[in-house]
């Protein structure tokens, strides 16, 4: 008896550890899943009844149907465009879309792993440099497609250079969803302080700095973010990018274009050009709380600001844009700066490239172009829409006028193993609690 | 004898089984993998580069990750502290027969339900705001104006602010704990305690404390895993790229593995999966030490 219970017992927790594991394994799974899916609105759309085609209606992933995984959310206006391309696309070509929003970390992580696995993922999109670089051994060539449906006739030129440059010479994605990184600024504060003209060299900012401060604003703030990137700038108006890369990579800090940069930046802050909070302002207390409220004039970002800070800054105010100014002796001018898009690339294992195009073309061409660009505050990829959205119509310019692209950062955040470093002594020198020379000597100490 | 050790090999196999897949095989795979140098975290074996001891040597030169490991025991250590005494205090103020006793549990446990982002934003853009924020506003009409002018998300504060953000939502958890502890303690001895005229602080002391020694074992093994696993709220303290003050190993692994920040920097999940390993040894460590210092098996109540 005593044996049988026992046995029972055992047997009974067996099933409950078996239970446990298998519960948990399950969890894991979906953690997975759904952590790379957050609001993962899976839409299989098949064609309306008229149009109704069998194969419309069969899942994603054989035949004719596609699987498109996406880094937005589906609540995101980015999102919400392309949900609205795809419907369309599905409406007029009967094709089934296995439409996923995998979220900005969700694709980051689970991309490469899904398609390593072997998973069926037709196409997929992310930032410009990290499809291109990170994860170029699974994109297909698009010169063919591209040609075939003679996408170039209204496509950004200088966006589609830009994509064959990182995806080495030849078309491995489309571009949409433009940005450019550049100053922001807030036309009122220009206006009341009488800087008549954005300023394109350093001496011209300085001038811009005194005559805001003086008429009783901050000229310039940032968040801890972004200010790497005026240290990027900075350094690559000076020397190029591709030496700034290897400065920040091979631990050059006794390059002269670093204690350059370090004394151009002590001395606005000295002069009071920065925030007084500059060295505790933790993203977004910058845009928010100075720039989008009007204390603060200048802010160097990406062209996402105004859309980012429009709830906050209200309809009255009005933006200004250029880019980071030039620098005695520098190497670069005006005319170089961190631009690029989002891209949308084909798996080179995709067995529908052609519908795949097609789909890229219903996203990134005409009225689905218009609205991402409506909703999102954005730039259109397609050279027919002319027409900005009125808040950022003043990036045109200068996007227009870009010739050198620069990486994220100007190269600035190219060593991971620096970045915080950088970060940290940066936003002491623009606080003023660190001198030229005392930010040098910390890079140097790190060591890296 | 012998039917009965088929049916445990049978009834165990499908559990070991899947042990062995969901646990064991990627914890082995893992510590091989630290061996070598490995850009994505799913490439092929054939891919894989032997490396040695290289990745471990590596961490050790990159001053980065020493500043990573050193957050971490300050996050372990000073949190620990402060969370551990608030909880025990909590729990013994609860746990004493206080009138609103449920209310009062459910509020210092109310932090934990709140998701992390939602707390970082209130901690981040309104309490230590240096413009409207809580400690400002509070500072300013208590007349101490130098401190009021302190800006605790500058880089001398950042670690306070993040560690004390932290502790808020963490006192609750393990509060919980300790007042299951104490309450399983019976009543009786605090009855005859009090008969024997024992105060209530020789009580705490020499009743509370020695029953809870099993007890704060839980607490600190907990604590050590979720503090090695220190993640999010490092995340949330520092958005888009990390920060010195902030940064803990796993950020320093998540940057290894899947690239940091916005910009495209060189990956090794090799690297990635020494640092696990090596957080591994720190738990397992920290579990060792508390097993010998903390016995507990020599009290039966």
């Amino acid at each position: 008896m005593k044996k049988q219970i026992m046995s029972l017992v055992l047997a009974s927790a067996m099933a409950v550890s078996l239970t446990a594991c298998g519960g948990g394994s399950k969890d894991a799974g979906t953690t997975t899943t759904t952590a790379a899916a957050a609001p993962a609105e899976t839409t299989t759309a098949a064609a309306p009844a008229d149009g109704g085609s069998e194969e419309a209606k069969e899942p994603a992933g054989d035949g004719g149907s596609l699987v498109y995984w996406s880094m937005w959310e589906a609540t995101e206006p980015q999102g919400q465009a392309i949900q609205a391309a795809v419907d369309k696309f599905v409406e007029d070509t009967g094709i089934a879309v296995d439409l996923q929003f995998k979220g900005r970390t969700g694709i980051r992580e689970g991309l490469q792993p899904a398609l390593d696995a072997g998973t069926n993922i037709d196409l997929f999109d992310e930032d410009i440099d990290r499809v291109n670089t990170t994860w170029g051994q699974y994109l297909m060539d698009l010169e063919d497609l591209a040609k075939a449906a003679d996408y170039e006739a209204t496509a950004n030129a200088g966006l589609i250079a830009a994509c064959r440059e990182v995806g080495g010479g030849s078309l491995k994605s489309i571009p949409y969803q433009p940005n450019v990184f550049a100053f922001f600024y807030n036309q009122a504060i220009f206006d009341e302080a009488g800087v008549t003209s954005v300023p394109t060299t350093w001496a011209e900012l300085d001038e811009a700095c005194a005559k805001i401060k003086e008429a009783g604003y901050t000229p310039i703030t940032c968040d801890d973010a972004y200010i790497t990137c005026m240290f990027g700038y900075h350094m690559s108006r000076l020397v190029g990018e591709p030496k700034t890369e290897e400065i920040v990579k091979g631990g050059q800090w006794d390059d002269p274009a670093v204690i350059a940069t370090a004394e151009a930046y002590a001395d606005f802050a000295s002069k009071g050009y920065f925030s007084e909070t500059i060295a505790s302002n933790v993203w977004p207390a910058g845009q928010n709380q100075e720039l989008a409220m009007g204390t603060a004039a200048m802010y160097l970002n990406g062209s996402w600001l105004p859309n980012e800070v429009k709830d906050m800054a209200g309809d009255d105010f009005v933006w200004g844009c250029f880019s980071y100014p030039a620098v005695d002796g520098g190497t670069d001018g005006v005319d170089a700066a961190n631009y690029g898009a989002q891209v949308l690339a084909i798996n080179k294992d995709s067995q529908n490239a052609e519908n795949a195009f097609k789909l890229i073309c219903y996203i990134t061409q005409g009225e689905f172009d218009k609205m991402l660009s409506e909703l999102s505050i954005g730039i259109p990829a397609d050279s027919n829409n002319t027409e900005w959205p009125a808040l950022i119509s003043c990036v045109k310019p200068v996007m227009d006028s870009m010739t050198t692209r620069y990486p994220w950062a100007a190269g600035a955040e190219a060593n991971a193993d620096m970045t915080p470093i950088i970060k940290e002594n940066f936003l002491k020198l623009c606080g003023g609690s660190v001198d030229a020379q005392g930010f040098v000597d910390a890079l140097k100490k790190a060591g890296n | 004898m012998k039917r009965n050790k088929g049916m445990i090999i049978l009834f165990l196999a499908p559990a070991v089984l899947i042990f062995s897949i969901i646990f064991l095989y990627p914890i082995i795979r893992t510590i091989i993998m630290s061996f070598f140098r490995i850009d994505g975290i799913t490439d092929p074996v054939a891919k894989w580069q032997f490396t040695g001891l290289d990745n471990f040597v590596k961490l050790a030169n990159t001053s980065l990750f020493r500043i990573s490991m050193w957050n971490l025991l300050r996050i372990w250590l000073f949190g620990g502290l402060i969370v551990m005494s608030l909880a025990l205090l909590f729990a013994v103020i609860i746990t004493s027969g206080i009138r609103f006793k449920s209310f009062f549990r459910a509020v210092i446990y109310l932090p934990n339900i709140v998701s992390a982002v939602a707390l970082a934003t209130m901690w981040l853009q309104y309490v230590y705001s240096p413009k409207f924020g809580l400690l400002k506003t509070v500072f300013s009409n208590l007349g101490l104006t130098s401190l009021a002018k302190v800006q605790w998300l500058d880089n001398d504060h950042k670690f306070a602010a993040l560690l004390l953000a932290y502790c808020f939502g963490m006192v609750g958890y393990h509060m919980l704990i300790f007042a299951s502890g104490i309450e399983r303690i019976s009543a009786d001895y605090f009855e005859a305690a009090t008969l024997d005229g024992a105060n209530k602080f020789n009580q705490f002391r020499y009743i509370t404390l020695p029953l809870l020694k099993g007890v704060f074992k839980t607490n600190i093994t907990m604590w050590s895993v979720t503090s090695v696993g220190f993640f999010v709220w490092s995340q949330l303290f520092s958005t888009v790229t990390a920060d010195t003050q902030t940064i803990t190993p796993m950020v320093y692994m998540y940057m290894q593995i899947f690239g940091a920040g916005n910009s495209i920097t060189e990956r090794n999940s090799g690297l990635g999966a020494a640092i696990g390993v090596l957080l591994s040894i720190c738990v397992v460590a920290i579990f060792w030490v508390c097993n010998h210092l903390l016995k507990d098996d020599d009290l039966e109540f």
